[in-house]
């Protein structure tokens, strides 16, 4: 049962980390990103490559997946951002389909679909089968603190209010001087990455990585984290990840009371609760578990006596 | 030349479904990504009345145009409606959570098997060295004349000419006196019954599926976008656009690529023509 709480862990964690990337997009800049099994994949295999093809150590794996999902999400940005939303979403949705059909089928680069095996831990030592899971729990949760603390900040900062601007009226923005596209373009890459890196995480973690983990439903738990915990807040996308993962790994217990199911129909009844969850939640309550805090216009601070001495 | 008939065989089977997606999108400007979900709908009607139930095909073809009529209606009434006036990119995301439920109740009731049509096996036509199976004959001669009489009736009917009115200004429209609403749901019906088409010759030409889903959206939107969205004609020329870039890319690269197809074509479009073939710029936000 630890193990098992410590497998848990580690995915919600890396659930959170791709909910605050996708929070980053939709949230914040209203881009609609649905290609984040897309570039989720792409640093797992980027990561993977790395380390086994060419010995990388871990964080050099960590460092190229980065590189890879910010170099991917700036083309397909260049490529669709200046239109509008839809193309957006119907680019990085075939981007995703794209990525995962070069994945089954390059199999000098990726393994094909028996699937990529990864020798590298981010752990220091090998210290026995509970202890790697401990410290890989560990990696994991350093990497979502650093991704919230970034969130958080980017978020608080006149830069995050550029980005809420964007989202509500490009046209305010730009009339003020702002550059709406290099704002959505660097917003677009920067929550790439982060998907790389939660990839590359992802990919040391599970050691066998597949084309079939990078599939439609793993986009639709993590757009469900960001709707269900409240679009452009970061704190509300980690509460969604967790609620969302707890709900998904939760269901399981449940198969037993399923028995006259299959194990197909039991998983499709799944997937169908999530997606209406979803729909509901976007009629009901569009914001959210946490909804984002409103910004109302804050008064210049009283000046406070300088100080004597 | 086999090539061409096959980029035929391709785009028939995305037109109707093409021409639905436009429909539905210059009717309540958003894009319904559950265009795939509904086409699978009808492949496993057309297939329920064909294989297990025993009607002939066409009684299938006919059943599963009216069953995705009903399913887009209604998914129309419950789902899309109460969002009226919420953003593009808010009733993107529910037609794709909706193509997700969509996906696994036809997984839920039917399993993941890939099922087939229980059609007489008959020889290819043969023909100037060509060979052409009969049923993508009849897939070609069926979409056309479907597509083709959608055309017509959105260019010469009075009913044509409001769903036109109504989806180029609904308020003008109702100001001028048309039933809003009505018309709205005669185009959804239209395009539903297109959806269950398309599914049924899905089923004809390749097979029946519950993956069919996305690979079949992303070459349908991917017609769309190309014929320019909003126009039916371009759809259907986006359709053939599409199947002969697939069958060219089968023929001179790889077959497992095929599936990309849609997306590479989307990119170029966005690269060199963002308002489509027959589109006009459309200022969209």
């Amino acid at each position: 049962m630890d193990a098992y709480l410590v497998a848990i862990l580690t995915i919600a964690g890396i659930y959170v980390i791709l909910a605050l990337a996708l929070n980053l997009q939709f949230g914040l800049t209203g881009l609609v990103n649905f290609g984040v099994v897309g570039f989720f994949g792409l640093g797992a295999y980027a990561s993977g490559i790395a380390t086994e093809s060419f010995h990388a150590p871990f964080v050099g794996g960590l460092a190229v997946a980065m590189a890879t999902g910010a170099v991917a999400g700036g083309l397909l940005a260049l490529l669709c951002l200046r239109l509008s939303g839809d193309f957006l979403a119907i680019v990085t949705l075939g981007f995703a389909e794209t990525v995962r059909l070069i994945f089954n089928n390059e199999d000098w680069l990726t393994g094909g679909p028996k699937g990529l095996l990864i020798m590298t831990r981010p752990v220091l030592a090998d210290f026995g089968r509970t202890a790697n899971a401990w410290m890989v729990l560990g990696v994991v949760l350093a990497g979502v603190a650093v991704t919230l603390a970034l969130m958080l900040r980017l978020a608080g900062t006149p830069y995050g209010r550029v980005l809420r601007a964007i989202r509500e009226d490009e046209l305010v923005p730009a009339t003020l001087g702002k550059n709406v596209f290099v704002y959505r373009l660097q917003s677009f890459v920067i929550g790439s990455m982060l998907m790389a890196a939660a990839g590359s995480l992802y990919a040391h973690y599970v050691q066998t990585i597949t084309p079939d983990n990078f599939t439609t439903p793993v986009a639709i738990l993590v757009w469900m984290s960001v709707i269900v915990g409240g679009p452009g807040n970061m704190r509300g996308a980690v509460v969604g990840a967790l609620a969302v993962v707890t709900i998904y790994e939760g269901s399981r217990f449940l198969t037993p009371w399923l028995g006259f199911l299959d194990a197909e129909q039991v998983s499709a009844l799944r997937f169908i609760v999530i997606g209406t969850v979803l729909i509901l939640v976007i009629r009901f309550r569009p914001e959210g578990l946490l909804p984002e805090p409103r910004h109302t216009p804050v008064m210049p601070a009283t000046r406070r006596p300088a100080l004597k001495g | 030349m086999q090539m061409f008939i096959n980029a035929l065989a391709t785009a028939a089977i995305l037109a109707p479904a093409a021409v639905a997606f436009t429909l539905i999108f210059t009717l309540f400007r958003y894009a319904n990504f559950a265009a795939g979900g509904f086409v699978t709908v009808g492949a496993f009607a057309a297939w329920t009345l064909n294989a297990p139930l025993g009607l002939p095909l066409w009684a299938g073809g006919v059943g599963a145009m009216g069953v995705c009529a009903g399913a887009v209606a209604l998914s129309d009434r419950v789902v899309f409606r109460p969002l009226r006036g919420r953003s593009g990119g808010t009733l993107l995301l529910v037609s794709i959570a909706l193509s997700f439920v969509i996906e696994n109740i036809v997984r839920f009731c039917f399993g993941a098997q890939v099922k087939g049509f229980d059609l007489p096996l008959t020889g290819p036509l043969m023909f100037a060295g060509l060979r052409v199976p009969k049923e993508t004959l009849a897939v070609i001669a069926i979409s056309l004349v479907a597509t083709l009489a959608v055309g017509a009736l959105l260019t010469f009917t009075p009913i044509g000419r409001a769903l036109r009115a109504v989806a180029d200004n609904p308020s003008l429209a109702n100001v001028r006196g048309l039933p809003v609403p009505g018309v709205e749901a005669f185009g959804v019906i239209v395009a539903g019954a297109l959806f269950g088409l398309s599914g049924t010759l899905v089923g004809v030409d390749l097979a029946i599926d519950p993956n069919l889903n996305w690979a079949i959206a992303i070459p349908v939107i991917a017609a769309a976008i190309v014929g320019g969205l909003g126009s039916p004609l371009g759809a259907a020329i986006g359709a053939v656009v599409i199947g002969l870039a697939e069958e060219l890319t089968a023929a001179h690269f790889t077959p497992t690529y095929k599936g990309a197809v849609g997306f590479v074509v989307i990119a170029l479009v966005l690269l060199l023509r963002p308002q489509g073939l027959l589109g006009i710029a459309v200022d969209r936000k």
